[in-house]
């Protein structure tokens, strides 16, 4: 069991959705309106008056065997629009 | 879920809220009346109160002073002036502008209950008369006839007058300069002395003889007849065997001591229309009826009621109020289509898609239809106020849907849904385009707090502008984003024939920004000679400001010249007749493509005249009035002052004219009427006061441009007096009342019945033979009969003299006025009053007499400070709307920089264009306010954007003024070019507006030009002044939250 975090411009929640239900993931718990910078280039998130975006962050907990096929899949939503910015991070669950 | 949320997920919900309102909008257009003006309140009355045989001089002590001070103690009063002329006192109160005429009406009926026991014995009550615009003709006919014109009266009366006034809104239709029928008895003094008869024992005859008496009824058998007696005469022939008395046994006839003759009045006023005699017919509407609807049933009535008259009879209208107002109004909406038109082709030009310049648009048919349920909502009319408004309007209401359509594009090209990127990328600039459109309330929403004159005409103004932006904000926020959503796609491709076109464009924006960062560059590194180039185009506008001169409201050419020429006093009407006829014949002659029809009326209207119109107007047998009705203004090559200048020089050239007064416009609640300047002379010395009269009134005819100078005080008049005396009189056992009837029954006349013939009554008249009523022997002669039956002749008890009669007296404020007033003719307001300031303080006066300025200066004045006030508050709002935007003290105040600099395009603009300083460019200078700050809003928000996300200052202005380039010429350019057809549009009414327009389009061109380069200037040296003090103090790392110098 990996768990998975998304964190991604709130422009691609649909795109974010779609994957999950594609990779039949129903459990997730999502926060709105949070607030990020990327470390390379990304842009800052900050709901500012110089930066106005926001962030959404999606975090489920998925069989091992999925992650390698969501990471691929969101990876194409990220290079659909780079610009936007969306990351994926995984760690290991000890235990539900 | 907020409003561009839910908007965008219920795009159904959304379309069918807004075609409501444009429906409804639609439904509301289609019912909105027309008119000139906003509806408003008339602020005169006047008080009038009769006391019979006094003098002049005794009307002023007793009844007039009296009347005046209980009267000034009335609240909102401006002014009160007074005229007291032999027999009658008249006090006009004028009030301040806005003010509730009924209540006015209501206190000054309190107060002047309360005074009534004070008034002298034998004064009438005093009668108060609202002065309301609804007075004025809505039009005027002239009829003229050739067969028919002996029973033009009657057949005006029954087949024109009446119809018409079943016309749903018209008020009252009068029928002037045609004699009505009368049947008049002429007695001969001598027989009546004869048979010992009076005029007063055969009108009582005659009445005896002329009626019908129902008698009761009565049963006979089964049945009930009523009975009657008619004794009324069938003909007018048979008055000659009225009996009139018995005399020696013989029975006198009325033929016998009389002769009867069925004419027309001697004496009626005379119209002639294109040197056509004809008789005037002046329609009223009823009171807050709508003078074009009015218009319109009148002009949809009359082919049927024509049909029905007889044919020689010929219609000519000689005036009609409503053609300026449907003229006005019409050029004024070809104004708004060709806005609508330019601003189209700007947002294709900026946007260069077809889809986004459509999403665009939808915003103006959507918030400008709206505001016309407002307009209908709140019972007004579409006028050139509401109009302009609009046109106004237009080129604003797209700047907040441009903002946010911008920014969801920049969110669709960097990969969002267009669903996602409506949302989020109107959320990013929700508060920026409320900013943006709260400045602009706090320009306009002022204006709905304005008093005065100017109030009435711009409280409509500031609400349309305030509903149209707030609406425009709403469809920013909803219908555009939702627009987006459906309709803006990722790189959608447009046709190549297109982007053919629009490639050379494209080009040329990109040459504009490269272009613009270098001249942004030079002006960074060279701020003193910027600053110093400014500030001296600043300094030379304001010496151009004194060359341009000063009005108070732009005059318009409506084609109407009203005015009056005075024969001398006692000049008969056979003369006035000559002289009215050869000027007429002068004007025709002179103005043959101009004048479309000239009418003047000649003569004093009967007493008996129920023609409520004619009665207001002055009149008298020396007494010409003058209507000119000119012809399109399309059609001819000289405007209404041209030609009214000419009538004028016309009128002097008469050397048998005293006075003449000829006005272009006409009066009409002193709009557009042209400007007056009075010099007001008080003084209590007749004598003292009159030659200084005509001491200035020497001095205007020396000033270049016063023209038709009049001095208000009136020539004595010739009269006859009869002295009574009341000691001889009593001998005689008579009374001055009695006495005076006989007298005035012979001469004047006695109307003793009437007589019916077909349903329609004719008065019936006694009075002495024309023969006997010439001379003044005619007037000794005459007998009196005293209640024992014994005859003295007048001169037994009376002197005949001729006399003057003095002048009335005028006052004003509670003093004795004389005033010269006079028109202006090619010279501003300004330049007009400095120029008599300076010749009156050098004109040497007796102490106790002062002269003031007044007239259309007052006005201009009292709007002028109304104006500065309003500006200031106007600024003080701005800045505060600024200053929690930018939630900085120091941003605004540099935004503000653009409002002065904007005098210099405003300046050089009037210079250009002729126009003078006035109400209409004051206004447009208070509007610039508001749409100069916007454009430095958005460049400012940028250069902080770029700042807080670690630029430094100069690349952050420099980046920003490039990015910020585009959007600032967009914006500014749909407001200069929605604003171009109101500033050059030539059209009927349009000097009214014109300036208005040409002050927006040239303040905001150079003050955009500042925003783009010299606020950067300053932004930069205020910015690095509190970057060096933040270094000196040593504190830590500077951001744009601790760069404030507050």
């Amino acid at each position: 069991m990996k768990a998975a975090l998304i964190t991604y411009n709130q422009a691609h929640i649909e795109e974010v959705e779609r994957v999950l239900n594609q990779l039949a993931i129903r459990g997730y718990t999502r926060w709105t309106d949070v607030q990020g910078r990327g470390s390379i280039n990304g842009e800052p998130h900050l709901g500012s008056h110089a930066w106005p975006s926001k962030n959404m962050a999606t975090f489920c907990v998925i069989e091992d065997a999925i992650a390698p096929l969501l990471k691929k899949m969101l990876r194409g939503v990220d290079n659909s629009a780079p610009q936007q910015g969306l990351r994926v991070f995984f760690w290991q669950i000890a235990d539900v | 879920m907020s409003l561009y949320e839910s908007s965008v997920k219920k795009p159904i919900t959304t379309i069918l809220i807004f075609l409501t309102v444009v429906v409804l909008g639609i439904f509301s257009w289609s019912k909105l009346s027309v008119d000139l003006f906003p509806e408003f309140d008339m602020n005169q009355a006047v008080v009038l109160c009769t006391y019979s045989g006094a003098s002049a001089e005794d009307v002023e002590n007793n009844v007039t002073k009296l009347l005046e001070s209980t009267l000034s103690t009335i609240s909102d009063l401006k002014k009160i002036s007074s005229t007291s002329k032999d027999n009658v006192a008249i006090i006009q109160i004028e009030l301040n502008w806005g003010t509730d005429l009924d209540n006015a009406v209501n206190d000054m009926r309190d107060r002047l209950e309360m005074i009534k026991q004070s008034l002298p014995d034998g004064c009438s009550n005093p009668m108060i008369i609202k002065i309301s615009t609804d007075m004025m003709p809505v039009t005027i006919y002239s009829a003229t006839a050739k067969e028919s014109s002996s029973a033009l009266y009657k057949i005006l009366d029954d087949g024109l007058a009446n119809p018409l006034a079943r016309v749903s809104g018209v008020g009252s239709v009068s029928i002037s300069g045609v004699p009505k029928r009368e049947i008049i008895v002429n007695v001969d003094p001598k027989q009546m002395e004869a048979y010992n008869l009076t005029v007063e024992q055969i009108g009582s005859a005659i009445a005896q003889d002329n009626i019908n008496t129902p008698s009761g009824s009565m049963d006979i058998g089964s049945e009930t007849y009523s009975l009657r007696i008619e004794g009324e005469l069938k003909e007018s022939e048979l008055l000659n065997n009225v009996v009139v008395a018995n005399y020696g046994g013989k029975t006198i006839f009325l033929k016998d001591v009389a002769r009867v003759s069925d004419t027309v009045q001697e004496k009626a006023q005379e119209n002639y229309v294109n040197g056509a005699k004809g008789a005037t017919v002046v329609i009223q509407k009823q009171s807050g009826a709508n003078s074009v609807d009015v218009m319109n049933r009148i002009n949809k009535a009359l082919p049927d009621i024509m049909k029905d008259l007889p044919r020689d009879i010929k219609l000519q209208e000689v005036m009609n109020t409503t053609d300026n107002i449907k003229n006005s109004i019409n050029s004024l909406m070809e104004t708004i289509i060709l806005a609508c038109l330019f601003v189209i082709i700007v947002v294709l030009f900026f946007l260069g898609k077809w889809r986004a310049t459509i999403i665009i648009l939808m915003t103006i048919p959507v918030s400008l239809i709206a505001s016309f349920i407002y307009l209908y909502a709140s019972g007004n009319s579409l006028n050139i106020i509401s109009l302009s408004a609009i046109s106004i309007a237009i080129g604003m209401v797209v700047d907040d849907a441009i903002v946010v359509l911008e920014n969801i594009t920049t969110h669709i090209e960097r990969g969002s849904k267009p669903r996602e990127a409506a949302i989020y990328g109107t959320n990013e600039v929700a508060v920026a385009v409320i900013a943006a459109t709260l400045t602009l309330l706090a320009v306009f929403f002022p204006f709905t707090m304005m008093s005065g004159l100017a109030g009435l005409m711009f409280k409509q103004l500031g609400w349309m502008i305030c509903i149209v932006m707030i609406i425009s904000l709403a469809c920013a926020l909803s219908l555009t984003p939702m627009l987006c959503s459906q309709l803006m796609r990722k790189d959608t491709k447009q046709s190549g024939f297109f982007n053919k076109l629009y490639r050379p464009i494209k080009k040329g924006f990109d040459k504009l920004d490269v272009q613009y960062e270098r001249l942004l560059r030079w002006v960074l590194g060279h701020k003193l000679i910027t600053t110093i180039i400014i500030i001296a185009a600043f300094i030379g506008s304001m010496m151009l400001s004194k060359s341009i001169g000063s009005e108070f409201i732009p005059m318009s050419d409506n084609g109407q010249i009203t005015g009056n020429i005075q024969l001398p006093i006692g000049a008969n009407v056979d003369r006035s007749r000559e002289i009215a006829l050869r000027f007429e014949n002068d004007v025709r002659k002179e103005f043959p493509n101009e004048v479309k029809t000239i009418t003047t009326t000649i003569g004093q209207p009967s007493d008996d005249d129920d023609n409520s119109w004619a009665m207001l107007q002055t009149s008298g047998n020396n007494y010409i009035s003058i209507r000119v009705k000119l012809t399109d203004y399309r059609e001819r090559k000289k405007d209404m002052f041209e030609i009214t200048e000419r009538l004028r020089q016309i009128a002097a050239s008469y050397t048998e004219v005293a006075k003449y007064n000829i006005i272009a416009g006409g009066q009409n609640g002193g709009f557009g009427g042209g400007s007056t300047v009075d010099a007001e002379i008080y003084g209590f010395d007749f004598k003292v006061t009159e030659d200084l009269a005509q001491k200035i009134k020497g001095i205007m005819g020396n000033i270049k441009g016063f023209t038709n100078i009049v001095v208000s005080r009136e020539d004595y008049q010739p009269q006859y007096q009869i002295e009574f005396d009341r000691e001889k009189l009593a001998l005689n056992g008579l009374t001055l009342g009695t006495a005076s009837s006989f007298v005035r029954n012979r001469m004047n006349g006695l109307t003793c019945s009437l007589f019916r013939e077909d349903g329609d009554e004719y008065k019936i008249k006694v009075r002495y033979d024309r023969s006997s009523r010439h001379s003044v022997e005619d007037i000794e002669n005459i007998l009196i009969y005293n209640s024992a039956g014994k005859a003295v002749r007048v001169s037994e008890v009376a002197n005949v003299v001729e006399r003057f009669a003095p002048p009335s007296i005028q006052r004003q404020d509670r003093e004795r006025i004389v005033k010269v007033s006079a028109n202006l003719y090619g010279v501003s307001l300004d330049v007009a009053t400095k120029e008599l300031q300076a010749q009156l303080d050098k004109l040497e006066k007796p102490s106790n007499i002062n002269i003031d300025i007044a007239g259309t200066i007052v006005d201009q004045q009292d709007t002028f400070s109304d104006m500065i006030m309003l500006s200031l508050l106007i600024i003080m709002l701005v800045y505060i709307v600024m200053a929690a935007q930018f939630e900085s003290l120091l941003y605004p105040f540099i935004i503000m920089f653009s409002i002065p600099f904007a005098l210099i395009g405003v300046f050089l603009s009037l210079f250009l264009t002729g126009i003078t300083i006035n109400m209409m460019s004051a206004i447009g200078m208070v509007m610039l306010i508001g749409i100069v700050v916007k454009n430095g809003i958005v460049l400012v928000d940028y250069i902080n954007l770029n700042r807080e996300r670690g630029i430094g200052i100069k690349a952050a202005v420099i980046m920003g003024g490039k990015s910020r380039l585009r959007p600032v010429l967009m914006t500014t350019l749909t407001t200069i070019l929605g604003m171009l057809p109101m500033a050059f549009k030539i059209g009927e009414g349009s000097a009214l507006w014109q300036p208005m327009g040409v002050v927006i389009v040239g303040g905001l061109t150079i003050s955009t030009m500042i925003t783009l380069l010299f606020m950067p200037v300053i932004y930069t040296a205020f910015a690095s002044i509190s970057v060096r003090k933040y270094h000196k103090e040593g504190k830590g790392k500077l951001t744009r939250r601790n760069t404030n110098l507050e």
